[in-house]
């Protein structure tokens, strides 16, 4: 399906289906029968690697952020030495402008339980955990009850339906620190160690949790995994962007009519999402700018937006990136001196604080942001933080200096009169 | 043999290599912080940075790729590499800061981070002269700061434990001490605590920081973050002499360096020894300053009428040389001790075998379940296999006593044995005894004579440890009778190559009254008309390694050169006359 005929696309992964986080209920839907069917019809599918291979055609870009094809991520996994092996779901979704895997735990759960069970069977893996973060204190308890219902109708436990497969699933709670999302950060947390973010290489792949084979995913990613075994690489490759195909859950906060997550294919019209998905924007304001996919995404000013589609190959025209689909729509009067030090209050707060560049430099960012917004910035401050930003880029452990520098650095350049106009006329500015 | 190239020049290597320790290893120098070579590898002050490249191979030949100038085609990680984490790989090329201007902006750029939050308070802090983050910025930082905003604050003049105290404003979360307590000392009293810049170490809630290797993360620490409570404010580093000498605490041996500052030892800590303490010491051992320093016996002591009464030199030497022709040689025992040096006990052997006197005993010191496995030991002394060495008859501390108290004439070599309670102070009173002394003893006050001598702070002397290891001290203070600039033996430090005696403070109470055993034996041997000469421990040691088998080979040059020398075990314990 094309997303120029978004208005016919019919959910799947939030269909409209009363009492569906009811395992009676997913059942009824045709639930776990994707999961029974690799496990039992061994005609169609010869193993786990076969299970890889058809998610791989599928090309499910990651949805935690990175974009990367899962089916390629499972692949990664070494062959099985009869000892433990991992999957972990991250639901830790705590991105500012990120709140569409709450809606899978809320309205699918078994979905994702479902496609958890069969990426775990892809990748032989013996034991499942999800982590979800703490702030969701009531789809933790929804998720361990669903967890529990599936353990109990025997999709989770030893010798699944009658198979020689088993494998055991956790549900485990986060305890607010968004660093806990970073995937092997949220290792070392589940190991109920600090959530410092490890050293890559060794990649999880080869030393994950407990220093044992682990693929880390995305609630969202795995949530699309029954619908490829269901109906196949082709349907899903077919539907949306080329590059970045499927259904998504666009998550549109900001000054819009109806704020919202929207369960449409990848690749529609940045503006068609505003102005037509999410009714327009609030009290008929102008647009002003667009952060497409969560808080660390780059801004994109609106005269920058024609013809611009939710999908990595189109944004990386205006230098973003699709990230979580989490876009944050904002009007005329946004002061975008408020929103770049709100966002990089954020980053301060949830360095971990184990790489000197993130440590210090997302404080020193904030607090020269902070004497801006004052009205005691000086214009060299606006390129001490663009300085700022390149002495962090790509010279930390993980990507929360990355996260927290692109920000900085594109709205400074793509508002630049604005914070211009709200600094001191400097003695250094003058020429 | 696989190749690596550095700021453009080639080196072979073998093994398995971590890049910034073989950079190091060749002498050539990378700015770091969180790095150690004996933990883990956190990566995570960023402070390493260089560029690394490996040549393009072509898939099918596996030969180098050349460009048109007949070059390797080199491609280039896209970002920095953090060269502590990364593995030597043959044909890798690296640039550092000396000859790429990107790493030595990321360098800069590093330091410019760590010093925004950093208090500089150079000028009050301990570390400072001794504190990595000050050299290093001095020579890869930037000048001056564009810091405008408000420091964090932090926790300061916390007391982690009895030890050791914390400045979190200076700590710039290396995380060295908490890998310490949890790879090294395993007691993992230590953890990050907080988030972002207000990170810093401490202990969980209600518990302290009391394990008993504490002060090493005092050292590892690479700013003056954590200090230790004893030392202090007491000196900085550059006022001090730094003396390579060996703990004396135990039977470990740990390689120690003594610190000492107008002839007084202000601080031990470790010295780097792969086979014997890598490069730890027990918070015990550092203690032990005050032993150089405190109640030492200075100028001879002579019990007359009940009472010890100091003597002169000349009176003491008279007094013994008079006791010991009053006496059959027979009927003198002389007790050698653990707690003295190799030197120490053989040239009391030699006197005892000149005197026809019995060959002298020693009783071990040993307090069973102390040692840890680690480098506390059961042994209290540091020299038990080098009186087993020298071939001293070792005795149980029954029999020692059962010795003491039938003999009429006791020389006891700087062993505490009252004290120990290996004998009463009513065995002690009961013979003439002779103690050769360095510190004041429950043992030395109830001694006849008490003539004092030097310790290892002050003598050039050797102690074999648990393990069998032979090493050596160097003489770190002086005694009223020697001087740092004439005395060969002694150690030279920075002060003592280009200080003005100003700079040297010399306050002549801090030097004590005593001399080298060998020194005092010597002229006790000529009063007695013994053949018996020794000026230094180095003579002793020479005539040693021809006389007793155990010490074949073993030399102070050998042991310097070797970080101490392992005897071999030997059946022969023949001392050649
Ligand atoms: C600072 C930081 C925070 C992150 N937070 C999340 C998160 O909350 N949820 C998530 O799914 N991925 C998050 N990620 C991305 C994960 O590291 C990882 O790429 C992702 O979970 C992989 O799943 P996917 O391939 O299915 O997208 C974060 C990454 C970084 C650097
Ligand atoms: S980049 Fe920041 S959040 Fe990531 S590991 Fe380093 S300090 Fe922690
Ligand atoms: S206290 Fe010292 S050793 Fe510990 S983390 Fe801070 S700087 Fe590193
Ligand atoms: S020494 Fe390499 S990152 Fe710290």
């Amino acid at each position: 399906m094309s997303s120029a005929d978004w208005k016919n696309y019919e959910r799947v992964l939030i269909p409209d289906i009363d009492g569906l986080e009811k395992i009676d209920v997913y059942e009824e839907n045709g639930g776990y029968s994707a999961f029974k069917e690799v496990l039992t019809d061994k005609k169609k599918w010869e193993g786990p690697k076969s299970v890889v291979d058809e998610v791989k055609a599928a090309n499910i870009r990651g949805r935690g952020g990175a974009g990367f094809n899962a089916g390629l991520k499972w692949s990664f996994m070494p062959p099985s030495d009869g000892g433990p092996r991992y999957l972990a779901c991250n639901g830790d979704e705590s991105e500012p402008g990120t709140f569409k895997d709450r809606k899978i735990f809320e309205y699918n759960p078994h979905l994702f339980i479902e496609g958890a069970l069969i990426a775990a069977y892809a990748m032989e893996v013996t034991a499942i955990y999800v982590y979800i973060r703490g702030e969701y204190k009531v789809y933790i308890d929804m998720m361990e009850k669903a967890v529990q219902d599936a353990y109990d109708k025997g999709f989770i436990g030893e010798n699944i339906m009658g198979s020689d497969y088993s494998v055991d699933f956790y549900v485990h709670s986060g305890a607010g620190a968004y660093i806990c999302g970073e995937e092997t950060s949220m290792l070392e947390s589940l190991e109920g160690k600090r959530g410092y973010p490890r050293v890559k290489p060794p990649f999880p792949a080869q030393k994950g949790l407990w220093g044992r084979p682990t693929t880390i995913n995305n609630i969202e990613t795995l949530a699309h995994v029954p619908n490829v075994i269901n109906r196949g690489a082709d349907w899903f490759s077919s539907i949306g962007a080329e590059n970045h195909p499927g259904p998504i859950l666009y998550g549109i906060s900001g000054h819009v009519n109806r704020p919202g997550v929207y369960e449409l294919p990848t690749g529609i019209p940045v503006l068609t999402l505003i102005n037509e998905v999410a009714g327009g924007m609030r009290n008929g304001k102008e647009l002003k700018a667009v952060i497409p996919g969560g808080s660390s995404t780059p801004i994109v000013r609106a005269d920058q937006l024609d013809g611009i589609t939710m999908d990595s190959d189109s944004l990386r025209e205006v230098g973003t990136m699709l990230g979580t689909a989490g876009m944050v729509v904002m009007d005329e009067d946004t002061d975008m001196v408020d929103m770049l030090w709100r966002i990089s209050h954020f980053y301060h707060h949830e360095s971990c604080g184990q790489c000197t560049p993130c440590r210090d430099g997302t404080g020193w960012l904030e607090k020269i942001l902070l004497r801006i917004k004052n009205g005691d910035g000086e214009i060299k401050d606006l390129d001490l933080l663009l300085d700022i930003t390149t002495q962090m880029e790509g010279r930390t452990i993980c990507a929360l200096a990355d996260a927290a520098a692109w920000p900085v650095r594109h709205t400074i350049t793509r508002f630049r009169d604005e914070f211009e106009a709200r600094c001191k006329k400097s003695v250094h500015a003058i020429a | 043999m696989p190749e690596v190239f550095i700021d453009g020049k080639r080196y072979e290597y073998e093994g398995d290599h971590q890049l910034l320790q073989f950079i190091l290893d060749q002498g050539l120098e990378v700015p770091f912080f969180c790095y150690h070579p004996s933990m883990s590898i956190p990566a995570n002050c960023r402070q390493c940075m260089v560029k690394v490249g490996q040549p393009v191979k072509d898939r099918e030949s596996g030969e180098y790729e050349l460009d048109e100038n007949g070059d390797r085609v080199i491609r280039w990680f896209p970002k920095l590499q953090t060269s502590c984490n990364i593995k030597v790989a043959d044909g890798m090329v690296v640039h550092t800061q000396e000859t790429d201007e990107l790493v030595e902006r990321a360098q800069k750029d590093t330091l410019e981070f760590i010093l925004a939050n950093h208090p500089l308070d150079c000028p009050i802090c301990d570390q400072a002269g001794e504190c990595p983050l000050q050299i290093q910025t001095y020579k890869y930082g930037p000048e001056g700061s564009r810091f405008e905003v408000k420091k964090v604050h932090k926790p300061k003049r916390v007391q982690l434990g009895p030890r050791v105290i914390l400045d979190a404003e200076r700590c710039i979360n290396c995380t060295r001490c908490v890998r310490f307590t949890d790879e090294i000392s395993e007691t993992h009293q230590l953890t990050i605590v907080s988030r972002g810049d207000k990170n810093y170490p401490t202990t969980a809630p209600g518990t302290e920081f009391d394990d008993n290797y504490s002060l090493n993360t005092v050292d590892i620490c690479p700013v003056g973050a954590l200090t230790s409570a004893d030392f202090r404010f007491k000196a900085r580093v550059w006022e001090m002499n730094q003396t390579p000498s060996i703990d004396i605490t135990n039977g470990k041996g740990t390689n120690i360096d003594l610190w000492t500052r107008d002839n007084l030892v202000l601080r031990i800590t470790p010295r780097f020894n792969e086979d014997v303490n890598d490069h730890w010491m027990p918070d015990e051992g550092r203690e032990a300053y005050r032993v150089f320093n405190e109640n030492r016996v200075s100028k001879p002591a002579q019990n007359l009428d009940g009472e010890q009464v100091k003597s002169s030199w000349n009176n003491a030497l008279l007094t013994l040389a008079e006791k010991i022709e009053e006496h059959d040689g027979k009927e003198v025992l002389f007790v050698g001790s653990p707690h003295a040096s190799v030197e120490e006990n053989y040239v009391l052997m030699s006197v005892a075998n000149l005197l026809g006197a019995k060959n002298p005993v020693f009783t071990p010191h040993i307090e069973e379940g102390y040692g840890d496995g680690f480098l506390l030991t059961d042994d209290q002394a540091p020299n038990t296999n080098g009186c087993r060495a020298l071939g001293l008859d070792e005795l149980s501390a029954a029999d020692l006593k059962k010795e003491i108290t039938g003999a009429k004439m006791v020389v006891l070599l700087n062993d505490q044995l009252v004290d120990r309670n290996v004998v009463s102070a009513k065995d002690i009173e009961t013979p003439f005894t002779t103690v050769f002394a360095t510190n004041h003893s429950e043992t030395s006050k109830v001694a006849d004579l008490v003539i004092p001598i030097t310790t290892a702070a002050e003598h050039a002397a050797s102690y074999v440890n648990v393990d069998n290891r032979a090493q050596r001290t160097v003489a770190a203070k002086e005694t009223k009778y020697t001087n740092r600039r004439l005395d060969i033996e002694m150690s030279e430090g920075r002060l003592d190559r280009y200080g003005t005696s100003f700079d040297n403070w010399v306050t002549e109470d801090n030097k004590v009254d005593c001399m080298p055993f060998w020194n005092f034996t010597s002229q006790l041997a000529d009063r007695l008309g013994l053949d018996l000469s020794y000026d230094t421990g180095r003579d002793v040691m020479n005539e040693i390694s021809e006389k007793v088998p155990a010490f074949k080979g073993v030399s102070y040059s050998e042991m310097d050169a070797n970080s101490g020398i392992v005897l071999e075990e030997t059946s022969d314990k023949t001392v050649k006359s």
